[in-house]
């Protein structure tokens, strides 16, 4: 009941903070978004073709009724047909989300995973040759651009100067089999440039644990290294990595990753996403920073509802 | 652990029944060619097919009336969806085209029993329509506004399909007359553009906007799946038998034998069941996909890239490794890059004042001596683009060979003595805005531009950058007339010169296509006498003496027509082009199978 009272309280709180991020979003994209309008034109257009497709993209309504518009649209999910390819944008999400989810959801588990291991392992051995490797290999990932990972391993492992283990674009998925060999290197990929960042973040986060009173006592006491590093330094280090990795989330499930679905040729969302946006596709862009914002709004329920579950001295009111 | 692995098993096939593509189609003993283009289309309704992309697959997907010949070149007209050229009246007004009989649309839940019904004379009047609504948000309809009978006053009093249309007659099923305001010789080759694609009404009206998606078309192949990557096309069963008369299609052993294409005389068309058109921008990734063997058959090789592939450049042959694997086609594309100054900029354009206006054109000239298009060439289009003086371009039957070159000549020297005599000094010289759509490329030739300036005594401070988020907004700007000088690229519509003329023509204006506002009375004169000649030598001679009154008055830097070189597996049996309406060579594809 306490859960359920909370989640409402959130909910309800959450309402200005979707009204305020629609609002500055939908403005910056009226007054400096794109104009479609031109793209939509033909090559010796009349001055009056061009009132009559401003009027059909809607763009001769006053800025408040077209806001008052997407709010409807985002209370009843219905977002219109996009500009470019008329397709309706409920169709195109639906189409898109689950195939960036589906090859995001891998490298970003297992780079949260791995990064908390390589984080531990460095920490317990701060300052050693050990701990110096891991940063190192951190700072490399960190440095090189994703661009050139991903056009690096595509050559190694997908084409026929490399390796040529698995196909360098498409997303032809039909079964599990499929599945691993489309989403293996991408996965890769992601592995590579997202484990740095993480196996910083969460090294500092379980270095700055470990100096605490209850580890070295712990350690005084002669317990076994896994066993400390599990019970005495992760569970305490909670918040802070619930907090990073549940708002990674919504961006992994709306945006998706660009650089991915381009050069391997994957039909997600992310690409329709940047698409609207150097197109000025409004319906396409209003699902998405809509659906951002209320996934944002849930992230910060979940997230406060898990630090209670891993600290119950954290109070929910 | 059990628990676990049960939960990752569950999780797993979660995943893959959310994002799986259904069930995987059997393509066992199928020919499929795969071939990848550099662009997306966003669009498949023939109304809004404006790029290129889009008519790859909107002219396989729909029937036009005409169409190009397969091989022959110049390009040459032939009859499609239409029996025969048409039947032109004496003075060239009304046209009548008699349609194949017997054409169906594909099968489709639009149509009453889901058979798709006969094409009839009235599909294409409803089609050519379509353009004049503002609902179909038509890209189009420049093609034929202002020259057919009626038609405009139709859209003027608010698109109402019940109404006819005075110059759109279908005289009976199979039997269409076009009646044309005045004489518009070009309108054969309008025929055969993704816009006249034939669309049946009863799809438009069924799938609303979502028509453009989903194309419903009686073309050789029909759309099984698009996205933002790829596109499959597959055979449409029900497609005329036509057999190939290699001869009739421009069939000249000298060129095309090496290519196999004897193998397809006598057969009907598509010899393929399954076209999957791959959308791939990125150079690098295009070529991985290519060179790997079994991704692609075909794609365009980016011009950064020729060094790894070519042994020489001119004439253009392939290293030996890349010529046991591939084919190759180089053609120039026959539109052009070019620069135009907004004449309506009293900076650098017209000016009201006589004596200025006399210094603005020789400021024009001798900008236009700075601009150095051998480097742009070398620099950016690996020097196989072909530099050509004026706005006809080398790939039209009316170029002149004969033409000065002096236009396209770099001239420091007889620039900065242009400037002087004209009482140009760096303190005097106006600021020059060069608008650039946001991207590396364009920065390099705005810093290209810059140093060109430079050295013909232009100070670089005055050469000023404006960038514009997206092709849309400078085009806006263009436009609007926001600009002095205009940076773009024309894509021919139809192997016409009329079609690049058209540019400077006074009427057209901004915000249509003549963005430059180019005004010369003596021009549009000439123009309007050639636009309802037939071509001839008389034709072209108007033509010529247009192209040079543009190069003496310097209203434009011109010009540049880029080199395409096509890549495409040896057992694949084709001759790909896209000259001009892209895709139309996808029915003649084969695949050597043994």
């Amino acid at each position: 009941m306490e859960i359920l009272q909370f989640a409402l309280r959130k909910i309800i709180g959450g309402i200005p903070l979707i009204l305020g991020v629609t609002f500055i979003s939908f403005l910056l994209m009226v007054y400096y978004g794109p104009d479609k309008t031109y793209e939509l034109l033909g090559k010796n257009p009349t001055a009056e073709q061009i009132e009559s497709v401003r009027a059909e993209l809607g763009y001769d309504q006053p800025f408040l009724q077209r806001y008052v518009t997407y709010l409807r649209e985002i209370v009843t999910l219905d977002f219109g047909n996009s500009f470019s390819s008329g397709e309706r944008v409920n169709s195109i999400l639906k189409r898109t989300m689950p195939i960036s989810l589906a090859v995001i959801t891998p490298g970003f588990i297992l780079g949260n995973l791995l990064g908390l291991v390589l984080a531990l392992v460095a920490a317990y051995h701060r300052s050693g040759w050990i701990d110096k490797a891991i940063m190192g290999f951190s700072v490399v990932g960190m440095s090189i651009s994703f661009l050139i990972v991903v056009i690096a391993f595509q050559l190694i492992f997908c084409s026929s100067y490399g390796l040529n283990w698995f196909p360098s674009r498409g997303w032809d998925v039909y079964s599990l089999s499929d599945y691993l060999r489309f989403v293996t290197v991408p996965t890769m990929a992601t592995i590579f440039v997202a484990l740095g960042y993480n196996t910083r973040f969460y090294r500092a986060v379980i270095v700055e644990e470990m100096g605490r009173d209850h580890v070295r006592t712990a350690r005084a006491f002669g317990t076994p290294p896994a066993q400390l590093l599990y019970r005495s330094v992760l569970k305490n280090s909670l918040i802070p990595i619930i907090t990073r990795i549940m708002f990674s989330i919504p961006l992994v499930v709306i945006s998706g990753s660009l650089i991915i679905e381009t050069y391997f040729g994957i039909p997600g969302v992310g690409k329709v996403t940047y698409d609207a946006i150097t197109q000025g596709d409004q319906p396409i862009l209003k699902a998405v920073v809509g659906l951002t914002a209320v996934l944002f709004v849930l992230t910060l329920l979940i997230t406060d509802i898990l630090y209670r579950v891993v600290d119950p001295r954290v109070s929910l009111k | 652990m059990k628990l676990f692995r049960l939960w990752l098993l569950l999780g797993l096939s979660v995943a893959i029944c959310a994002c799986g593509n259904g069930e995987r189609p059997d393509t066992t003993g199928l020919k499929v060619y795969k071939v990848a283009l550099d662009q997306s289309p966003t669009n498949l309704d023939p109304a809004q097919g404006a790029t290129v992309y889009s008519n790859h697959l909107i002219v396989n997907a729909y029937d036009t009336l005409y169409s190009y010949k397969y091989l022959a070149r110049p390009f040459e007209l032939k009859p499609r969806l239409a029996e025969s050229l048409p039947t032109v009246s004496d003075d060239g007004l009304v046209y009548t085209f008699k349609l194949k009989s017997g054409v169906r649309f594909i099968d489709d839940p639009c149509f009453a029993d889901g058979k798709g019904r006969e094409v009839v004379a009235q599909d294409v009047i409803y089609s050519l329509q379509r353009h004049f609504d503002p609902a179909s948000l038509s890209q189009g309809s420049w093609v034929w506004q202002g020259r057919i009978a009626g038609l405009d006053d139709w859209q003027k009093a608010g698109s109402d399909y019940a109404q006819p249309v005075s110059g759109l007659t279908a005289l009976d099923d199979h039997t269409l007359q076009i009646t044309l305001v005045k004489p518009y010789p070009q309108l054969v080759h309008t025929l055969t553009m993704g816009f006249a694609g034939v669309v049946p009404r009863e799809a438009v009206e069924k799938y609303g906007r979502e028509f453009s998606v989903r194309p419903v078309g009686s073309g050789p192949f029909r759309v099984q799946s698009f996205d933002t990557t790829r596109a499959v096309l597959v055979r449409n069963p029900n497609y005329r038998q036509e057999p190939v008369d290699l001869a009739a299609e421009g069939y000249d052993p000298a060129i095309h034998q090496a290519y196999g294409l004897e193998r397809i005389a006598g057969r009907s068309p598509p010899f393929v069941d399954r076209v999957e058109v791959n959308f791939i921008a990125e150079d690098t990734a295009r070529m991985t996909s290519l060179t790997k063997g079994d991704e692609l058959h075909a794609a365009r090789v980016p011009s950064p890239t020729y060094d790894l592939y070519l042994s020489s450049k001119n004439p253009i042959t392939l290293k030996p490794e890349i010529a046991a694997k591939y084919h190759m086609v180089n053609w120039t594309e026959p539109g052009f890059v070019f620069q135009t100054f907004n004449m309506d900029d009293p900076d650098f354009g017209y000016n009201d004042d006589p004596e200025r206006n006399e210094r603005n054109h020789a400021l024009r000239c001798a900008i236009r001596k700075g601009f150095n298009w051998n480097e742009r060439n070398e620099r950016y289009y690996s020097g196989v683009g072909k530099i050509f003086p004026g706005i006809i371009t080398p790939a039209m039957p009316e170029y002149d060979t004969e033409l000065s070159r002096d236009s396209v000549i770099h001239d420091i020297s007889g620039a900065k003595a242009l400037l002087a005599d004209a009482g140009w000094t760096p303190e005097n010289l106006p600021e020059l805005v060069y608008g650039i759509p946001a991207s590396v490329l364009q920065n390099q030739y705005y810093e290209q531009f810059r140093g060109f300036m430079s050295k013909i005594g232009y100070p670089a401070e005055k050469i000023v950058v404006k960038q514009y988020a997206t092709f849309g907004d400078i085009s806006k700007a263009w436009k609007q007339s926001r600009l002095p000088l205009i940076n773009k690229a024309w894509l021919l519509d139809y192997p016409d010169a009329e079609n690049t003329l058209q540019l400077f023509y006074g009427p057209n204006r901004a915000p249509g296509s003549n963005d430059g506002n180019y005004s010369n009375p003596q021009y549009d004169a000439m123009f309007e006498r050639a636009a309802v000649m037939q071509p001839g030598p008389e034709r072209t001679s108007l033509y010529r003496r247009m192209n040079r009154l543009v190069i003496n008055d310097c209203a434009t830097i011109t010009g540049l027509s880029r080199a395409v070189i096509i890549f495409w597996d040896k057992r694949v049996i084709a001759y790909p082009d896209r000259s001009f309406v892209g895709g139309f060579y996808f029915p003649y594809v084969d695949i050597d199978d043994t």
